[in-house]
């Protein structure tokens, strides 16, 4: 398990790839697994950045493989809580004049995880997410 | 790395990864084109929300001026994202 934290500014994107990449060579993890964990963790970690303002803290990033499963965690202090679980999705359905703006991100996590789950605590919100490797 | 390229006025080449850090870039360079264009995801690595808003909003807005707008050469883990998307059966990909 590593973990490490990201400051709260969209250009930590950068470094979180690093960080992921380096988890993937040092586990054995074909880029497979980097391409679909970066989005993943992209797409919560700019969602907070985004919407959880009245924070100035650092976010969290922890990466663990579970057996054949890839566990990612985010946590982001001293926040209001946002329940992604519970959060609307995007019109991916509709004609694409007819779609409004925001929701993609997480539309596409949940596309691609097998199992997220949400927890606020202490105004700290932990999201988990959970995939299965490719070999 | 990111980097977009207008070729012969009509085919932008994509090359990299564009994220979030990336999207406003690409926006600037698709909105200062006005003409059928093809979009060339041959070099592209990787994709996120933050791009596939940039290519809605660019297909948007050449289509409305009755110009053409497809996307070439993805990779499958790409084409997988607009599948997600709901966008493989919109925006033609070739």
């Amino acid at each position: 398990m590593v973990e490490r934290k990201f400051s709260r500014a969209i250009h930590s994107i950068e470094h979180i790839f690093e960080f992921v990449s380096g988890f993937m060579a040092a586990n054995g993890l074909s880029q497979e697994n980097s391409f679909y964990a970066d989005l993943v963790i992209e797409e919560l970690f700019t969602n907070m950045v985004k919407y959880s303002k009245e924070s100035t803290q650092d976010i969290a990033v922890r990466l663990e493989r579970d057996g054949d499963n890839l566990i990612v965690t985010l946590r982001d202090f001293d926040v209001d809580a946002f329940d992604v679980t519970r959060a609307g999705d995007a019109n991916v359905h509709r004609p694409i004049a007819e779609r409004r703006r925001g929701g993609l991100g997480l539309h596409l996590v949940r596309q691609m995880v097998d199992r997220i789950d949400y927890r606020y605590e202490d105004r700290t919100s932990t999201i988990t997410v959970t995939r299965k490797l490719e070999r | 790395m990111f980097e977009i390229a207008v070729v012969d006025g009509g085919i932008v080449k994509l090359t990299g990864r564009l994220d979030a850090s990336q999207a406003d870039r690409a926006q600037l360079v698709f909105r200062g084109l006005a003409r059928p264009l093809t979009v060339d995801f041959s070099d592209l690595d990787y994709i996120s929300s933050a791009g596939i808003g940039v290519i809605i909003e660019a297909y948007k807005r050449i289509t409305d001026q009755g110009h053409s707008f497809r996307l070439v050469r993805l990779n499958p883990r790409i084409r997988a994202v607009f599948g997600y998307a709901g966008l493989d059966k919109v925006i033609p990909i070739e």
